[in-house]
């Protein structure tokens, strides 16, 4: 009996330190977890990061940069840095997720309360 | 029965909200020409042809200074020589454009077969490839000086943008080039009225943003920055870049209809082109 | 309820000392960089590629403001809450939709810890 409650509790520290540690490993997008960036890693970040800037592209929502970023991040790749390489595509996919986001919160026009 | 009653009724539903919300072309005109006779009471309408230095006298004195010996007149000469030359079947600019060079004021114009905007630099390389020539490249260069020339034969006429009645779909290029007007874009999030409307007239770091009304009527420009000539999607271009936006095709669908919607707010104003800026 | 009363004192003990390490040492750094967070975030202020509020606001001894929005003055009378100056800044278009000023922290045009920062800057005015 005084087992299972001891279980209980270590359970519950459990999740509690673990759910912290996830909540901080994804707002810096996991690399606090992960430090050992592999190509393939660099390679899915690179295609996640074209398909976004592509998606705002559909909208005519593409920022200026993201294609250079997304070259840049192919370049480190090239060069073995992985680390770069995922840590700029995740910046070149979030810039493809707010331009997306941008034109659609702006699908119907509406005119500003000055053009009256 | 029934069922032609409540497609009449959906359709006079549709038809009334979308004048409800929908101002014409001319109502928007009459809203640009007023909120800047509001900002600025003492510009008489038509120096607006003048950009940004109606309203910047200081500006505008060296302005003067450079019109003074226009930096634009290569452009010109070059342009008068590429109408004037036979292309390799013989054949000229004129054979495509009867009227002579004289002709800005017809552009830009919708055009009913393609069903799209057809701007001037669009019409010439159709004629260029129809005669089988390269088309220019749009930003500037060739297709700057050819433009320059016939802004100059055209300088006595006067900014006549139609949005025919008979083809709802030129109603709506003008309507899509005024949704980009007013869409914010890029990273910064600007759409063009947040400068050009919005904060007209105020410093921008050491630029003063210029009126919408009569940015049409001069180009191709030759820009100090620049170094040369470029033409009026080159600045369009430039201005999307600035917010840190992709800038889109020259002569693409949406700067056909940007250039459409924004041309329309000049009308009857004089064209003056080429002109030149900062 | 079985469990001792010393267990359960010495897990949750434990949890929190674990748990405050980080906290301890992030606010420690805090207090050590308050200043130094005001400078950097001067010059992020100032920096074209960053905040580039000059562009629009006047500010202190900044050189060729804008002025397309309000001189950045008083800002402590103007934002008695940190946390609404720091809203503003992230994306003055959720409070304001025709505001042109742009998102700086929703877009990403300055990292959080940039906008931090320019926020001690900014609430010095
Ligand atoms: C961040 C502010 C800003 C935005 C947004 C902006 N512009 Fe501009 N634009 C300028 C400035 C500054 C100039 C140079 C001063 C002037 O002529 O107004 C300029 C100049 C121009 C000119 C040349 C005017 C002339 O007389 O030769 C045109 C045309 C123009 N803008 C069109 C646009 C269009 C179309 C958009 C939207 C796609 C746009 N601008 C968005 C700041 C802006």
């Amino acid at each position: 009996m005084r087992k299972t409650k001891y279980l209980g509790i270590l359970v519950l520290a459990f999740i509690l330190v673990g759910g912290i540690g996830c909540a901080t490993a994804s707002s810096d997008k996991m690399s606090s977890m992960k430090t050992e960036m592999t190509a393939d890693d660099a390679t899915a970040a690179i295609a996640a990061a074209d398909a976004a800037r592509k998606k705002a592209g559909s909208v005519s929502g593409e920022w200026r940069d993201t294609g250079k970023i997304i070259g840049e991040a192919e370049e480190a790749a090239k060069a073995g840095d992985f680390a770069k390489a995922v840590k700029l595509a995740n910046k070149a996919k979030v810039q493809g997720e707010r331009g997306y986001e941008q034109m659609v919160s702006q699908e119907k026009l509406r005119l500003p309360s000055y053009f009256k | 029965m029934k069922k032609i009653v409540l497609m009449t009724t959906a359709l006079l539903m549709v038809v009334g909200f979308s004048n409800a919300v929908m101002a014409s072309p001319e109502e928007d005109r009459q809203i640009f020409l007023n909120f800047y006779k509001e900002r600025f009471p003492n510009v008489p309408q038509d120096d607006y042809i003048n950009g940004v230095y109606a309203i910047d006298p200081v500006g505008r004195e060296n302005w003067e200074a450079i019109e003074e010996f226009p930096p634009y007149e290569t452009a010109i000469d070059a342009g008068k020589s590429m109408w004037d030359t036979a292309f390799a079947n013989g054949k000229t600019y004129s054979d495509c454009f009867p009227d002579g060079p004289a002709i800005m004021s017809k552009y830009p114009h919708w055009n009913k077969e393609k069903g799209s905007v057809i701007t001037l630099p669009l019409a010439l390389n159709a004629c260029r490839e129809a005669n089988g020539e390269k088309p220019l490249k749009y930003n500037k260069g060739a297709i700057a000086n050819i433009v320059s020339y016939i802004a100059y034969e055209s300088r006595d006429q006067v900014t006549n943008v139609v949005i025919p009645k008979d083809d709802p779909r030129a109603l709506e290029a003008y309507e899509m080039g005024k949704k980009f007007y007013f869409t914010k874009r890029g990273q910064l999030n600007f759409s063009c009225a947040n400068c050009h409307l919005q904060n007209v007239g105020m410093v921008l770091r050491t630029e003063i943003l210029g009126p919408a009304v009569g940015q049409t009527t001069h180009w191709p420009v030759y820009r100090s920055k620049w170094g040369e000539m470029g033409t009026l999607h080159r600045r369009f271009k430039g201005c999307n870049e600035q917010v840190r936006a992709k800038a889109f095709k020259p002569h693409g669908e949406e700067y056909r209809n940007l250039e459409y919607f924004l041309t329309y707010q000049s009308n009857n104003l004089p064209l003056n082109g080429p002109g030149a800026r900062k | 309820m079985t469990i001792s009363k010393k267990h359960l004192v010495g897990t949750t003990g434990l949890l929190i000392s674990v748990l405050s390490i980080p906290l301890l040492t992030t606010s420690m750094a805090f207090a050590a960089d308050a200043g130094n967070a005001v400078a950097e975030g001067k010059d992020l202020a100032f920096d074209r590629k960053k905040g580039n509020c000059l562009s629009c606001h006047m500010i202190e001894d900044g050189a060729s403001p804008g002025n397309i929005a309000p001189p950045l003055i008083a800002m402590k009378a103007r934002f008695p809450d940190k946390a609404k100056l720091r809203a503003q800044i992230w994306d003055a278009t959720a409070a304001n939709p025709d505001s042109p000023m742009p998102p700086f922290g929703k877009h990403q045009v300055i990292s959080d810890a940039e906008l931090d920062k320019i926020v001690e800057y900014v609430w010095t005015l």
